[in-house]
C-alpha cells in the first residue's frame, strides 16, 4: 500500500510538505500555518512539555523519521464518518473529516480550532500541526447532550499518520467520545493532536485506547480549554506500540473548572511508554484529579511524569494527584515523576507516588486461602490497575482495556519472583 | 505418637502437630535467628474446638503462620498433619486445598479485586467446579445474612479500606464460603466491638450447625477468653514460651480471666523448678 515506489522524497521535510499540499491540497490548516509548524519542528528541542522535565532517556532528538512517507496517503478519506453516531447527527452534532470541516463549517471550526493549543510548546505538536493529513471534527452545539458514544478509529500505516481531533462543545453540551487508534502495518508511525474545547457547564467525557502493533511508533499530543464550570473526564490507556511518546495538558481557563484524568500504561517486552500529564489551574476554584496506573514486565521501560499547575489567581483550587507503578519482573523500570508548581495561597494540592513489586502479604493472603501463586500474582497486578481502569467510560471499553492487559500477563508470565 | 484401636483411616485423622518447633527466618530445616516455637504437640479432631491461649509473645501467630506456611516463618523440626497428610513444606495454597483455612489477624488488603471475585476464585481453587455462578450466589448471600452484612460488601476491593470489624467479618464469611476441613482462628476477637464479636460468634456456630460444617475441626488462637463466650471450646490449652504448659477443658479459660496468664507460669516455674 506504501506509496514510496513512486517517490524519491523520504522523511519530515520542507520536501515533504510540498508534496503533501501538492497530493491533498493544505485542507483545515493554511499552508503557511503548516511552514511555520514544520520550522517549529526543526528548532525545538526534543524535550519535555512540562517545566522541569528531563530529556527522556531514550532520547527523542534521535527518533529516526527520516523513512516516513508522510504524503502517501491521506487516511481521512477512509474515515467512515457516516456511520458515526446517527444519533448525535440528528441532535445537530457535527462530525466531519478534518481536511474540510473549515470549509464546510468555517465559524465553528474557526472558534475551535487552535483554542486549546499551543503548538509554540512542543516539538510533536508542532510535527503532527504541519503534516496533518488525518483526522476528525466534531463540533455539540449549546445545550446538546448526546448519550452514546462516539468512537473515532484511526488505523496508522508505515507512510505515517498524521490525525488532528478536534472536539468543540458548546455551553452545557454534553458528550462521550472514545478515541481508537490502531496500526494496519507492522512499522506504522502516527503522530496525532487532539483539542479539545469546552465551553461554559459543557462536560466532555473523551478516552483514549491505543493498541498499535508490537514495532508501532505513536506520539500524541493531546490539549484541552475548559470554560467556567466546564468538566472534562478524559482518560488514556497506552498499551500498544514499541515506543509511545503521549502528552495531555488541560488549562482550566475559567472559575469553578474541573478535570479528571486516568493514564494507564502496562510495558511489557522491550516497549517504552512515555506519558505527561499536566493539569493547569488559571482560575479560582477550580478541581484536578489525577489517577496513575502503570506497570512493567519484562524488559519494559516507562516513564510518567505529571504536574499540577496551580497559578497565582486561582483561590480555592483543589488538586490532587496519585500515581502508582507496579514493577513485575526484573528487568522493567518505571521512573514516576509527580510535580507541582502553586503559584497561589489558599488552595489544596496533593500528590503521591509508588513504584513497587507485589506485597509478600497480598501475595501469602491469596495462596493461604488455596489460589496458586501464578493466579494469586495475575489476580493482584490486574487488580492494581482497576481503581483506574474501572473510570473509564462504557463497559465495552473496560472489558477491552481489562483483556489487553490479560493479555500482556499471559504473554510475559509471571511467577519469577518466588 | 497415639494409635487409637480403631482403623487407619481413622487413626489418621485430625489436624495433627507434632513436636514443631518453629522460628522466623532460616530455611527449612535450618534454623534462623531465634527459635519460638520449642515442640508444640496439639491434635485438633473433626468438628472439635481447640483453644490456644496465651499471652503476647508465647508464639501463637507464629503457630498459625507456620502452619498455614508463611515464607516469613521456618519449620526446623516436626510436623503438621491434615488427616495424614504432611502440610510442611507445600505451598500455602495446597495446604489450603487440603483443608487448612487460616483467618487472619491482620488480614492483608488486595485493592481492585473485589469480594466477591477473590472468593468465587477462592472457592474454584479448592473445591473446582462444585457451585453453578447462580448456586454460588445463593449460598454467599445467604451466609452474608448470618454475618449481618450487606450485598453491596460484594463489589468492595478484599479488605481495602475496611474497618477492623468488617475485615474480621469478611475472614468469618471466606470461612464460611470455603467450608475447610480445619480453621485456625488468629486473634479473630481482636479490635472488635460486641456487635462484630456476636456476628462472629453466630457466623462460626451458624456453620458448625450446617451439614457442610460440622466436621470441621477449630484452633482459635487467642490472648483473651471473650470470645470463647461466644464459640465454645472443648480443650484449651496454654501457650507460654513456645510450649503449650497446659491443657484442659473448658475451665482452663475461666482460670485465665479471673487470674491472668501470671498463675500459670508461676506453677510452670515451680514445676520445671
Amino acid at each position: 500500500m506504501s506509496a514510496s515506489s513512486d517517490v524519491a522524497v523520504r522523511g519530515v521535510s520542507a520536501a515533504a510538505l510540498d508534496a503533501l499540499v501538492e497530493r491533498f491540497g493544505a485542507g483545515s490548516i493554511p499552508e503557511p500555518q503548516r511552514r511555520n509548524a514544520l520550522a517549529r519542528f526543526e528548532e525545538l528541542p526534543a524535550r519535555s512539555s512540562v517545566r522541569g522535565g528531563r530529556t527522556w532517556k531514550h532520547d527523542l532528538a534521535k527518533l529516526d523519521l527520516s523513512e516516513l512517507v508522510p504524503f502517501a496517503s491521506s487516511g481521512d478519506a477512509e474515515l467512515d464518518l457516516e456511520s458515526l453516531s446517527p444519533a448525535a447527527r440528528r441532535a445537530g452534532v457535527t462530525i466531519e473529516r478534518f481536511s474540510i470541516a473549515r470549509e464546510r463549517h468555517r465559524v465553528a471550526f474557526d472558534r475551535a480550532f487552535g483554542a486549546a493549543l499551543d503548538p509554540r510548546d512542543d516539538t510533536f505538536a508542532s510535527l503532527a500541526l504541519a503534516f496533518q493529513n488525518h483526522g476528525t471534527f466534531i463540533d455539540v452545539p449549546a445545550g446538546v447532550a448526546i448519550d452514546d458514544p462516539i468512537v473515532i478509529g484511526y488505523e496508522a500505516r508505515d507512510t505515517a499518520l498524521f490525525p488532528y481531533t478536534l472536539v468543540s462543545l458548546g455551553a452545557g453540551a454534553r458528550a462521550t467520545i472514545v478515541e481508537r487508534l490502531a496500526s494496519v502495518d507492522g512499522d506504522a508511525f502516527a503522530c496525532g493532536l487532539a483539542e479539545l474545547v469546552l465551553a461554559e457547564n459543557a462536560h466532555l467525557t473523551y478516552a483514549v485506547e491505543q493498541r498499535a502493533s508490537a514495532s508501532a511508533r505513536v506520539i500524541a499530543t493531546r490539549r484541552a480549554r475548559l470554560g467556567a464550570n466546564a468538566e472534562l473526564d478524559f482518560s488514556l490507556a497506552e498499551l500498544g506500540a514499541k515506543h509511545t511518546v503521549s502528552r495531555f495538558r488541560s488549562q482550566q481557563t475559567a472559575r469553578g473548572a474541573r478535570t479528571g484524568v486516568v493514564a494507564v500504561f502496562f510495558s511489557d517486552g522491550d516497549q517504552h511508554v512515555d506519558i505527561e500529564t499536566e493539569t493547569v489551574h488559571a482560575a479560582a476554584d477550580t478541581t484536578s484529579e489525577t489517577i496513575v496506573r502503570s506497570a512493567g514486565i519484562g524488559h519494559g521501560q516507562g516513564r510518567y511524569l505529571g504536574n499540577i499547575k496551580i497559578l497565582a489567581d486561582a483561590h480555592g483550587a483543589d488538586a490532587s494527584l496519585r500515581d502508582d507503578a507496579l514493577l513485575l519482573s526484573e528487568g522493567a523500570h518505571i521512573d514516576s515523576i509527580p510535580a507541582l508548581e502553586i503559584a497561589a495561597n489558599d488552595v489544596k494540592a496533593f500528590h503521591g507516588a509508588t513504584v513497587g513489586a507485589i506485597s509478600d502479604e497480598e501475595l501469602f493472603y491469596a495462596e493461604s486461602r488455596g489460589i496458586d501463586r501464578a493466579q494469586a500474582e495475575r489476580m493482584i497486578a490486574l487488580g492494581f490497575f482497576e481503581p483506574a481502569v474501572s473510570r473509564f467510560p462504557t463497559d465495552a471499553l473496560r472489558d477491552e482495556i481489562r483483556r489487553a492487559l490479560e493479555v500482556k500477563i499471559a504473554r510475559e508470565g509471571l511467577g519469577g519472583t518466588a | 505418637m497415639r494409635r487409637p484401636y480403631h482403623g487407619r483411616d481413622m487413626s489418621e485423622r485430625g489436624l495433627r502437630i507434632s513436636s514443631l518447633f518453629a522460628g522466623v527466618g532460616g530455611t527449612e530445616g535450618a534454623p534462623g535467628n531465634s527459635e519460638i516455637l520449642k515442640g508444640i504437640d496439639l491434635d485438633v479432631q473433626p468438628g472439635s474446638v481447640h483453644a490456644l491461649m496465651g499471652p503476647n509473645g508465647s508464639g501463637k501467630s507464629t503457630l498459625a503462620f507456620s502452619m498455614a506456611g508463611h515464607p516469613s516463618y521456618t519449620v526446623t523440626s516436626g510436623s503438621v498433619t491434615l488427616d495424614g497428610e504432611e502440610l510442611i513444606g507445600l505451598a500455602p495454597d495446597k495446604r489450603a486445598k487440603a483443608g487448612l483455612f487460616l483467618s487472619f489477624q491482620y488480614p492483608a488488603a488486595i485493592p481492585g479485586v473485589s469480594v466477591a471475585n477473590f472468593i468465587r476464585t477462592a472457592r474454584q481453587a479448592v473445591r473446582p467446579d462444585d457451585l453453578t455462578p447462580a448456586k454460588f450466589r445463593a449460598l454467599i448471600f445467604e451466609k452474608l445474612d448470618t454475618l449481618d452484612m450487606d450485598a453491596a460488601f460484594l463489589s468492595r476491593y478484599v479488605n481495602d479500606g475496611f474497618s477492623g470489624g468488617e475485615k474480621k467479618r469478611l475472614e468469618m464469611l471466606q470461612l464460611a464460603m470455603l467450608a475447610p476441613k480445619y480453621a485456625i482462628l488468629d486473634e479473630t476477637d481482636s479490635g472488635l466491638d460486641v456487635d462484630a464479636l456476636k456476628a462472629v460468634g453466630k457466623s462460626v456456630n451458624a456453620l458448625r450447625a450446617s451439614e457442610s460444617g460440622k466436621d470441621i475441626g477449630f484452633l482459635i488462637i487467642t490472648h483473651y477468653p471473650r470470645i470463647l463466650q461466644h464459640i465454645a471450646a472443648d480443650h484449651v490449652h496454654i501457650l507460654m514460651d513456645g510450649r503449650v504448659v497446659k491443657s484442659g477443658g473448658p475451665e482452663l479459660a475461666n482460670v485465665i480471666e479471673r487470674e491472668g496468664y501470671d498463675k500459670i507460669r508461676e506453677e510452670v516455674a515451680a514445676s520445671v523448678g
